[in-house]
């Protein structure tokens, strides 16, 4: 980092991180913000190097665009921990650490002589975190899991879906994008952050038992309240909340074949005047700027023609970027359905200078990566580096830092050879 | 390991005090963690504002709604204080600001500079708390051209290309079924205030940090995203999103959860009800040979073109279409057990009434824990997903009835004497001059 920027929030704190696709994206969270977080993979690289996509889609530990994601700012080394020496370096490793992030099968680290126990027994300050599928204890505790099964058995998929007009029979859908992962590493992070703050009073480190598909069934708004409170169970919907009882649409189709959401119910009289006078510039207002329609309960009672006749037809002859950009000037809280994509050519998060254009020198060119969902005013959250190669930072870590001769650092690693290299 | 803390135990924010003038629910979610771990959350709230006190979708059946009785404020806003306070008069912007001298971390998740509007600022608390962690959580964030757009979890979903994300290939958006970034967005505004207060705790300077709920979106979609910067590829095209699978039949692209693999996908099970549904997904062939083994060997899995991961991939509709003719004899529990027996992935798709009643895993770990309530009666609410081994994080109290703590705060912290205290309820300050009195504080006059 230059000396004249300033540090980011989590500057000076270390962080150990074991992880695979489970507890990754913990260890960027905390990266980002100015942790040194050091990934200890095993030898070859981890599992999650050969989640796709890929650059150029070729399969390479190296290439895995998901794995460059979930790994900035971090930098890597590989150990064997389950050889004697490896074992040996980790623990010398865990000694200069505030905070050790693992998501292994819950007692594998222990049957290593690494477990919290053995390991503040050398640094009482510890922070350790284990973020696990199902946490160390209960009747799950070793089931195997992946991102799509914690959104079944967390409730995600029992409220995503179509309404039967849209696709007959549907089935229940899991949202992609790593979102159980995701979750897992929200609360992990709270938990990691309060032990921190709590040992900046005390001095005293602890141990956080983390459970991904604990933190999955807390993430389905109020559905567990409709029931624990009710007694009420929800059906899916296309495109808008769960409900025990059906409500009217949100989701339109616009000429260029997009899609927006549209919240339309609660219309009081001002804002069916102000959508239908926006309508009527278009020619399309139907009978809405009729003075009947300057009452509430004439508004309720036509809702049905209202929506389904006439704001599905006006949609239907906009641009989704007209109707999504009209409507928030108007103050409808409304959207298009954007993808990602189309997120690159978003002004707003220009003006917010929310893309980073990361260097990737092994390849002589720079990528562009999204950024923070918060402004950190005074100490920036910030891209230090893209993702590490398998064992790239072997020699700087565990010979310089560490202080391990060549010929421990080989031993610990696990290979022959080029200790910097370990596949 | 995780030897239970001792009842007694410490919570890790104890002594760290929150001014909450969050609403709905993003904001809220956000403060209930900070009292789950300890801190003393001051929730600042006016009776004709808060529209999460409105919600009478979830009061007990057959009791009139109230602004003290919806079961989602209550776990949304459990281990609050309430305190009734109009910001938008001088007295109670003073009294604003005294709190605000007193406090650890003010959040709020009002629409852009509203605050800053009333005069509450991250420059004005500054001149009340020098060090002051201020999050701000508005849709769009404070800055930027569209910073005064407004958002709800759907609408912020949706621009940021999280509902184009889940669906059918071919059919509209199935998008998500609750505001997933009222969820995450509201955990977002916990850790950016831990973030902070750690920052606090270690250098001594307090910040404002600027978070935005529909960008906390598009951060959880890296990979789709770099599958565009750095391989070009569009997200709209043929067979994505792939539903539950990892990959559609007759294309190669990736989705972006995890390795690409078949079977992965839902399969109905007995008796066939709306959620009795599960889960499985084959990471090897040595996995896909297990399942076949758990299935009987039937002839059709024994076919050729299932041997391979790329077969199996290729073959999906056949191949789903053979394993649901057997999910479909098993109830989901069952055929869970069975399968995770050995080493299968398989996990049912569970309702809410599954995860608070018939989830074994759930129960043992102690999720759902009743909490008495003085308007509603005994309900259970939601714990921590986290157990810490030398603190306590579970529920303190159940959400707050309205201005519960006036007293509590205002006089027991600010020190009001009695008379300025019962002159606020009568000129607007800590009630509405329309609205009677609430019997607690009837009670808090006398």
């Amino acid at each position: 980092m230059n000396d004249a920027e300033p540090a980011g929030p989590l500057d000076g704190l270390r962080v150990i991180e074991v992880a695979g696709e489970q507890g990754q994206f913990c260890g960027k969270l905390m990266a980002d913000l100015g942790a040194d977080v050091i990934k200890v993979e095993p030898p070859g690289g981890e599992d999650a190097r050969a989640i796709g996509p890929f650059l150029a889609d070729e399969p390479d530990p190296d290439k895995s665009l998901s794995f460059w994601h979930y790994n900035t700012s971090k930098r890597g080394v590989t150990l064997d921990l389950e050889c004697a020496d490896g074992a040996i370096a980790f623990k010398r490793l865990v000694a200069t650490a505030d905070v050790l992030l693992e998501s292994r099968a819950p007692g594998h680290l222990p049957s290593l002589g690494l477990g919290y126990e053995d390991l503040r027994a050398i640094n009482d300050g510890l922070v350790m975190c284990s973020l696990t599928p199902f946490g160390q204890t209960g009747p799950w505790r070793d089931y195997v899991s992946s991102d799509l099964l914690h959104l079944a058995a967390g409730g995600q998929m029992a409220s995503c879906g179509y309404d039967e007009a849209d696709v007959p029979d549907a089935p229940p859908i899991a949202p992609d994008g790593g979102n159980a992962w995701h979750t897992g590493a929200h609360f992990a992070y709270i938990g990691i952050m309060a032990a921190l703050v709590q040992r900046t009073i005390t001095g005293a480190g602890q141990y956080v038992d983390a459970s991904i598909h604990e933190a999955c069934a807390l993430t389905t708004e109020s559905a567990v309240a409709s029931y624990v409170f009710r007694g009420d169970e929800v059906t899916r919907q296309t495109g808008r909340h769960h409900s025990p009882r059906p409500t009217p649409r949100t989701q339109f189709r616009c000429r260029d074949g997009k899609y927006v959401n549209a919240i339309v119910w609660g219309l009081t009289p001002p804002m069916l005047r102000r959508l239908a006078e926006w309508m009527d510039s278009h020619g399309l207002a139907d009978d809405l700027l009729d003075g009947r329609y300057q009452d509430t309960k004439f508004i309720r009672a036509n809702t049905d023609h209202i929506v389904n006749d006439v704001i599905a037809n006006f949609i239907a002859n906009m641009d989704s970027d007209e109707i999504y950009h009209g409507a928030q000037d108007r103050g409808f809280t409304w959207s298009s359905i954007r993808t990602p994509d189309e997120l690159l050519d978003d002004p707003h998060l220009a003006d917010r200078e929310f893309w980073v254009d990361v260097p990737h020198p092994e390849l002589g060119t720079r990528y562009t990566y999204p950024g923070s969902a918060a402004i950190y005013n005074g100490s920036p959250w910030q891209i230090s580096r893209r993702a590490p190669l398998v064992g790239e930072h072997n020699v700087e870590v565990l010979r310089d830092e560490l202080g391990l001769a060549d010929e421990e650092m080989r031993q610990a690693t696990g290979v022959q050879g080029n200790p910097t290299s370990s596949r | 390991m995780t030897s239970q803390p001792a009842a007694q135990a410490p919570r890790p924010l104890e002594g760290i005090r929150v001014l909450d003038f969050s609403w709905v629910r993003a904001g809220p979610w956000a403060t209930r963690w900070l009292g789950a771990l300890g801190a003393e959350v001051m929730k600042v709230e006016w009776p004709e504002t808060e529209r999460g006190r409105r919600t009478p979708g979830t009061t007990p059946k057959g009791v009139d709604p109230t602004l003290n009785n919806s079961g989602n404020f209550s776990d949304t806003n459990a281990n609050k204080l309430s305190v009734t306070l109009n910001v938008r008069t001088a007295r109670g912007l003073d009294l604003a600001k005294r709190l605000v001298a007193v406090s650890d971390i003010v959040i709020e998740n009002f629409s852009s500079r509203v605050l800053s509007d009333w005069g509450l600022g991250y420059d004005e608390l500054c001149k009340a708390k020098a060090d002051i962690v201020y999050v701000s959580m508005a849709g769009y964030g404070q800055t930027g051209r569209h910073h005064a757009y407004k958002t709800f979890g759907p609408v912020a979903q949706a621009a940021s290309g999280l509902t184009f994300m889940s669906g059918l290939p071919g059919a509209p958006p199935a998008g998500w079924g609750w505001s997933y970034l009222d969820d995450t967005g509201g955990l977002y505004g916990a850790m950016c205030a831990l973030t902070g207060l750690y920052r606090r705790n270690t250098t001594g300077k307090g910040q404002h940090i600027d978070q935005s709920q529909m960008i906390t979106g598009v951060t959880l979609t890296g990979p789709a995203l770099l599958d565009h910067t750095v391989n070009g590829r569009a997200s709209h095209r043929e067979g994505y999103p792939a539903g539950n699978r990892a990959q559609w039949p007759g294309t190669t692209s990736n989705s972006y959860r995890g390795p690409t693999v078949a079977p992965h996908n839902a399969y109905r099970t007995d008796p066939g009800g709306y959620n009795d549904w599960c889960v499985i997904a084959c990471f090897s062939d040595a996995e896909w040979d297990e399942l076949r083994r758990l299935m009987g060997d039937p002839d059709w899995a024994a076919a050729e073109k299932f041997a391979t991961q790329a077969g199996r991939l290729q073959n999906q509709d056949a191949l789903d279409d053979g394993i649901e003719s057997w999910t479909l004899t098993l109830d989901k529990y069952a055929l869970t057990d069975l399968c995770q027996a050995h080493g299968v992935h398989a996990l049912p798709v569970q309702s809410s009434a599954d995860r608070v009643d018939n989830d074994p895993q759930l129960r043992d770990r102690g999720m759902y824990q009743p909490l008495a309530h003085p308007e509603m009666g005994t309900f259970k609410l939601q714990n921590a997903p986290f157990r810490l081994s030398a603190s306590q994080v579970d529920n303190t109290r159940p959400g707050p009835m309205i201005g519960e703590h006036n007293n509590t705060v205002l006089q027991g912290l600010l020190g009001l004497d009695d008379e300025t205290f019962a002159a606020g309820f009568n000129d607007g300050t800590f009630w509405p001059e329309s609205m009677p009195l609430l019997p607690y504080m009837e009670d808090m006059l006398t």
